[in-house]
C-alpha cells in the first residue's frame, strides 16, 4: 500500500481534438512508465477506432511514479475519460475517483463547448482545476488570449496556467510539479469498511470481468469476499493490482490508491460503472453517491444486409456487450428488412462507433435505419408506453398525447456566427433561452431543444454553418408533451416500416415531401416504375416516381472488349449486393438513413 | 418487331479454326468517345507496322493456327489510313494465312478515307466485305460525336462501297445529347437506302478516360440519356426489320446470309488470333499449349486442370510494337470448362438465336434463365429444327446486363 499522502489522483479534461492523449503520452514517457522505443501514438486509445478518430471511449487509468523537484517519489494515478459528451456519465465518475484534473486548453482554439462542460463537472466534482494551455508550439497559439478566455468563460484563475506542447513535451514537467503541488493528497479512513468506486470496466477473454476502482476507505484484497452495492452481487476477489499500464498485481490496494480487480464474473452487466465495491459481511451501509442506471439516448434497427448472418450479429452483440455494457439490443423484426436488433445507445457517436466495431472486428455488413429516441405515449385509457421505434408506435385513435425527451443545449461560438445559430436551432424546433458574452471572441448561447431534433443532422450543420467554429455540449432536462405524428413512406404502393419516422405534426408536410424527393434521387431505377408515397395515417402527403429503367445494355461487344465487359457485370452485381432487396426493389442503404439529411 | 420464332440459331463455327483479327492503330484523329488504342498521326509509323503485323502473322503461321482461317478483319483504328501499305498488308496476310474457300475478309474503313481507287484494290487484293464507320448523316450530331467528316462525306463513302459491289455495313451511333428523333429517323431512312446490306447500332457508351467521360465528369456535356437511347434502339428494329434487315444481336442487323460471319466468332466461343498491339486473342486450352510451350508463356495453373481456354491481349504500345512484335503478352486470363460455359451462354443471349437448353444446363443457368423469363427478359422459343432455346425478348434487347450480368455471375437475379 502507498502512503496517501505521497498519492495523487488527477485526469486530464478537454474538448475533443484539443491534444488530450498526446499529452498523456507525453507524461508516460517522461517518467519512464513506458521506454521510448515501446511509445506507440495515443497509448491510452488501445482500440483501432480510438487512435483513427483520435478520440477516447474507454476509461483508463495507469500509475505512473514522479520523482518530484522537491526529491519525493509520488504516485501518480491518471484516469484518462472519454471525450465525448455522449459519455458525460462515465466521465462524471472518472473525475468522482480524483482530487484533481488538468484542464487542457488548445492554445489556437480556445475554450469550446465541453471545456465548459467538463470544467463545470470537474468543479462540481470539488477537484483542484490545473488550467493548461496545450499546443504552444503552433505558430496560431494565442496563450494570453485563451488565459482571458478561462478566467471570463470559467471563473479560474489562469495566471499560472501551464503553457505546454503535447507534441514537443515542452512544459510537460511543469504540468507535473503543479499536480503534485495543488492537487490534494486522497483522505480516507483505512481503518472503516471497505468502500471503492468503480469507474470503468472491461472484459478479458481468459479472467473475465476486471473492473477499475478507486480505493476511498479501508483497503481490499485479493481473496476477500466483497458485495457490488447497486447490482447486489457478492464476489471472491481474485486479484488486485496496478495498471503500469500493463497488469502488476498487488497484495492490497489501500486508501487512495487506483488500480484492477479481477472479479471472475462473466457477465459485464453485473459491474456498473459508479457502483460500490465494500465487503460482503459488515461493509458499508451507505454507498458512494452518484450512482445511476445509465440509460440509452438513441435507437436504432441495426439489420444484417445478408439476413443469414442473423445469428452472427446476434453473437457480436452479445460479445461487444461484455466490453460495453451500455449497449442494450432486443430482437427486431421488420417486414422490409426481415430481422435485426433494435439497440440503444449513449448517443451518435457512440451509436456510429458500435456500428463500426461490429462491421469490423465481425466482418458483418450492417444497415442501419434512422436513428430515433424514446418516446413515452400516453394512450387514451391512461397507460404510458415507452416507444424505441417508429414501427412501435400504437394506433393514432388509441393515443391521448406523446411525450419526448427535451435538452438544454449550450453552444459556444465566436460572435459572428449568432446569426447563423438562431437560424439552424430555428429549423430544429429550439427555443432560446439566453446567451452571454464569455469574452469577445466567444458566445454562449443556450436553448431547449428536443432530442429527436438534435439527432437530426443538427452536429453536422452546427459545424458547416460556423465553418467548424461551433461547439456543443447537452444534458437531458426530462420530457416535455409535443405534437407528433408517424409517417409512413410506400415503395411502390406498400408502406416499408424501416422508413418510418416520427416528426412533429407541423414539419410532417415539408418533411414527408423532402424526404420523398430525397429518396427519389437514392433508389436507382428499376425495371418498373417506383412510386414513392409519404403518408400520414394513411393520407398521402407526398408522391414522387423513380421512372422505370428502359436501357441497361452492353450494346458493343467483340474481341477485345470481352474480359472488360464481364468485369463491369461483375462489378455492378457486386453494387447491387450492397443494396436491401425490399419486396422486388433494390433500396441503397442510405436510403434508411435518408431523413437524417432532409433539412427545411 | 421480330418475332424470334422460327429463326434459325445462327451458324455456329466450329471451336476449332482460328479466326484472324489486325488491330491498325491509326486514325486522321480521335473521336471523344473512342477508347480503341489508336494514335492520330503517326506516318512514319505506318510502313513498320505493316512489316511488324506481317511478321507477327507469320510467326503465327509456324504454330499451324492459320490453316484454315474461316474470317480475317482488318479493323482498328482506320485501317484505310494506310492507302497502298493496307493493300500490302492484306495481300501479306493472305499468303501467310491460309484462307478457307469463301472465307469473309473484312476491312473496316471511315468516310474520310474511303477511296474508290484504293476500294478497287482491296477487292483485287481478295477484300470481300466493309465496315464504313458512319455514325449519323446529320452535321449536328457528327460534330457532337467529335468526328472528322460530315454527312456528306459518309454518304459519298457509301456509294463508293455500293459501287465496287462488296458487301458492306454501317456503324450508327444513337442516344447523344442533342439528337433529335426526327434526326435518328432520317438517319435510319438514309441508312436503309444506302446500300448497306448490314447495319450495327450502337446507343453512344461513355468509356472510361475518353474525352467524352472527362466533359461529362466536369459538368461541360450531359451524360447521355438513356431513355432516348432506348426508344432510339427501338426505332431502328422497327425501320432496320422492315427494310429486310432484321436483328440478330443486339447491336446487329442484316439482311439475311450477310452477317459478320466474324463477329459470330465472338459470340459463340470461336478461337481467334489478334495481330497488332492491344489486339485480344483468344485460344482453346490445346492451342495456347502449343504457343506458350514454345515461347515461354505463362502456364494455367496446374492445379486448374480444366482449364479450356486462354484469353490474352498484348499490351505493347505503338512503338515498342513495331520493334518487337514479338513481345510476350500481359497477364493471361485462363477459364475453366464451367467458365468457358458461362461465357458461352452469355454471349450467345447476345443473339437472336440465343442458347439451347443443353447449354443453359451446361452454364448451370436453368434457373436463372426461369427468373430472368418471369421478368420478361428472355423466353424460350423453338428453333426451325423444333428445337427448344433460350431467347432474348425485345425487353431483354435494352435491359440486356440484367441477362448477361445474372446469367456470367451465375444467378443471383433478383425473382419477383
Amino acid at each position: 500500500m502507498t502512503d496517501p499522502t505521497l498519492i495523487r489522483n488527477f485526469s486530464i479534461i478537454a474538448h475533443i481534438d484539443h491534444g488530450k492523449s498526446t499529452l498523456a503520452d507525453r507524461v508516460l514517457q517522461l517518467t519512464h512508465t513506458i521506454e521510448d522505443r515501446d511509445m506507440v501514438e495515443q497509448v491510452l486509445d488501445s482500440m483501432d477506432i480510438e487512435r483513427e478518430r483520435g478520440i477516447t471511449i474507454k476509461a483508463q487509468a495507469v500509475r505512473v511514479l514522479y520523482t518530484a523537484d522537491d526529491g519525493v517519489e509520488y504516485t501518480l494515478n491518471l484516469i484518462d475519460t472519454p471525450g465525448h459528451v455522449d459519455f458525460t456519465y462515465e466521465v462524471s465518475r472518472s473525475l468522482q475517483a480524483c482530487e484533481g484534473a488538468l484542464l487542457v486548453v488548445d492554445a489556437t482554439q480556445g475554450v469550446e463547448a465541453q471545456t465548459v462542460a467538463n470544467a463545470i463537472m470537474a468543479m462540481n466534482a470539488h477537484l483542484e482545476i490545473i488550467p493548461l494551455i496545450n499546443k504552444i508550439d503552433l505558430p496560431s497559439a494565442d496563450a494570453e488570449r485563451v488565459r482571458h478566455e478561462i478566467e471570463e468563460a470559467l471563473a479560474i484563475p489562469a495566471d499560472e496556467a501551464v503553457l505546454a506542447s503535447g507534441k514537443t513535451g515542452e512544459g510537460v514537467r511543469d504540468a507535473l510539479e503543479a499536480v503534485v503541488r495543488l492537487v490534494p493528497h486522497p483522505v480516507g479512513d483505512p481503518h472503516a469498511p471497505l468502500k471503492a468506486l468503480i469507474f470503468d470496466s472491461y472484459f478479458d477473454a481468459y479472467r473475465g470481468v476486471i473492473a477499475l476502482i478507486r480505493v476511498v476507505d479501508g483497503h481490499i484484497n485479493a481473496g476477500m469476499r466483497v458485495s457490488l452495492m447497486a447490482a447486489g452481487t457478492a464476489i471472491d476477489v481474485e486479484e488486485v493490482g496496478v495498471r503500469r499500464p500493463v497488469h502488476v498485481p498487488v497484495d492490497r490496494l489501500g486508501v487512495g490508491e487506483v488500480g484492477y480487480l479481477v472479479t471472475g464474473l462473466k457477465d459485464t452487466s453485473l459491474v456498473k460503472v459508479g457502483d460500490t465495491v465494500t465487503l460482503a459481511k459488515h461493509g458499508a451501509t451507505e454507498p458512494l453517491p452518484g450512482y445511476r442506471e445509465v440509460k440509452p439516448m438513441v435507437y436504432t434497427g441495426l439489420f444484417p444486409i445478408d439476413g443469414d448472418q442473423y445469428p452472427e450479429l446476434r453473437d457480436a452483440l452479445d460479445k461487444l456487450r461484455l466490453n460495453d455494457p451500455s449497449v442494450i439490443y432486443e430482437p427486431e423484426s421488420s417486414h422490409a428488412l426481415g430481422f435485426g436488433f433494435r439497440c440503444g445507445f449513449l448517443g451518435l457517436l457512440h451509436m456510429e462507433i458500435i456500428k463500426e466495431r461490429l462491421e469490423r472486428e465481425f466482418d458483418l455488413d450492417l444497415l442501419a435505419t434512422a436513428p430515433s429516441v424514446e418516446y413515452h405515449v400516453y394512450t387514451t385509457n391512461g397507460e404510458m408506453i415507452s416507444i424505441h421505434s417508429p414501427q412501435d408506435m400504437p394506433d393514432p385513435g388509441t393515443v391521448d398525447h406523446i411525450e419526448e425527451p427535451y435538452l438544454k443545449v449550450t453552444i459556444l461560438v465566436p460572435p459572428e456566427f449568432v446569426g447563423a445559430i438562431m437560424e439552424l436551432t430555428e429549423l430544429h424546433r429550439s427555443t432560446f433561452v439566453n446567451m452571454q458574452y464569455l469574452s469577445a471572441t466567444t458566445v454562449e448561447m443556450h436553448y431547449e431543444m428536443p432530442l429527436s431534433e438534435l439527432i437530426m443532422d443538427f452536429f453536422d450543420q452546427l459545424k458547416s454553418r460556423t465553418r467548424g467554429y461551433a461547439s456543443l455540449d447537452y444534458e437531458v432536462t426530462g420530457y416535455r408533451t409535443s405534437k407528433l405524428v408517424k409517417l409512413d413512406v410506400l415503395l411502390a404502393g406498400k408502406p416499408v416500416d424501416a422508413l418510418s419516422f416520427i416528426v412533429h405534426k407541423d414539419k410532417a408536410f415539408a418533411r414527408g415531401k423532402m424526404l420523398t424527393e430525397k429518396l427519389r434521387g437514392i433508389i436507382p431505377r428499376q425495371m418498373f416504375e417506383v412510386p414513392i408515397q409519404a403518408a400520414i395515417g394513411g393520407k398521402i402527403i407526398a408522391r414522387e416516381t423513380v421512372r422505370a429503367m428502359r436501357k441497361d445494355v452492353i450494346a458493343k461487344c467483340y474481341g477485345g472488349d470481352i474480359s472488360r465487359k464481364r468485369k463491369l457485370l461483375e462489378k455492378q452485381k457486386k453494387g447491387k449486393k450492397r443494396m436491401k432487396q425490399v419486396g422486388t426493389i433494390e433500396v441503397p442503404q442510405e436510403a434508411f438513413m435518408a431523413i437524417l439529411k432532409v433539412d427545411d | 418487331m421480330t418475332d424470334p420464332v422460327g429463326i434459325a440459331p445462327l451458324p455456329a463455327v466450329a471451336a476449332d479454326p482460328v479466326s484472324l483479327y489486325v488491330h491498325v492503330p491509326f486514325c486522321i484523329s480521335k473521336c471523344a468517345y473512342c477508347d480503341f488504342y489508336s494514335r492520330a498521326g503517326g506516318e512514319a509509323l505506318r510502313g513498320p507496322f505493316v512489316d511488324a503485323a506481317l511478321f507477327e502473322a507469320g510467326h503465327w503461321s509456324h504454330y499451324d493456327l492459320l490453316d484454315d482461317v474461316p474470317s480475317l478483319y482488318i479493323g482498328g483504328g482506320t485501317p484505310t489510313l494506310l492507302g497502298q501499305d493496307l493493300v500490302r498488308l492484306v495481300r501479306g496476310l493472305i499468303e501467310t494465312a491460309r484462307l478457307r474457300p469463301g472465307a469473309e475478309v473484312t476491312v473496316e474503313t471511315n468516310p474520310e478515307t474511303t477511296d474508290a481507287a484504293l476500294v478497287a484494290a482491296l477487292i483485287e487484293a481478295g477484300v470481300n466485305r466493309f465496315s464504313l464507320g458512319v455514325q449519323s448523316f446529320d452535321d449536328d450530331v457528327l460534330r457532337r460525336l467529335g468526328r472528322c467528316h460530315d454527312a456528306e462525306r459518309g454518304r459519298a463513302a457509301t456509294r463508293i462501297l455500293r459501287d465496287s459491289g462488296a458487301s458492306f455495313s454501317i456503324d450508327l451511333i444513337c442516344g447523344v445529347r442533342g439528337q433529335s428523333a426526327a434526326s435518328w429517323e432520317a438517319t435510319l431512312q438514309e441508312a436503309v437506302r444506302c446500300g448497306a446490306r448490314h447495319v450495327s447500332v450502337y446507343p453512344l457508351a461513355v468509356e472510361d478516360g475518353t474525352p467524352l467521360d472527362a466533359s461529362i465528369r466536369s459538368g461541360v456535356v450531359p451524360a447521355p440519356d438513356p431513355d432516348d437511347a432506348a426508344d432510339m434502339m427501338l426505332a431502328a428494329e422497327v425501320v432496320l426489320t422492315a427494310a429486310g434487315m432484321p436483328r440478330y444481336e443486339v447491336a446487329s442487323y442484316a439482311q439475311p446470309g450477310h452477317e459478320a460471319r466474324h463477329n459470330l466468332v465472338y459470340w459463340t466461343g470461336g478461337s481467334y488470333l489478334g495481330v497488332g498491339p492491344h489486339a485480344a486473342s483468344m485460344l482453346t486450352a490445346e492451342q495456347y499449349g502449343r504457343v506458350a510451350g514454345a515461347e515461354g508463356w505463362a502456364t494455367p495453373p496446374s492445379s486448374d486442370p480444366l482449364c479450356a481456354r486462354a484469353r490474352f491481349t498484348r499490351e505493347a504500345s505503338l512503338e515498342d510494337y513495331v520493334r518487337r512484335p514479338l513481345a510476350d503478352p500481359g497477364p493471361v486470363e485462363f477459364l475453366d470448362t464451367d467458365e468457358v460455359a458461362r461465357e458461352d451462354a452469355t454471349l450467345g443471349l447476345r443473339t437472336v438465336g440465343g442458347i439451347s437448353t443443353a447449354q443453359a444446363e451446361a452454364a448451370q443457368a436453368v434457373e436463372t434463365l426461369a427468373g430472368l423469363a418471369e421478368q420478361g427478359l428472355v423466353r424460350v422459343v423453338e428453333s426451325e429444327t423444333g428445337e427448344a432455346r433460350w431467347s432474348t425478348t425485345q425487353q431483354g434487347w435494352l435491359l440486356g446486363n440484367r441477362v448477361f450480368e445474372a446469367v456470367w455471375t451465375g444467378g443471383g437475379t433478383q425473382r419477383s
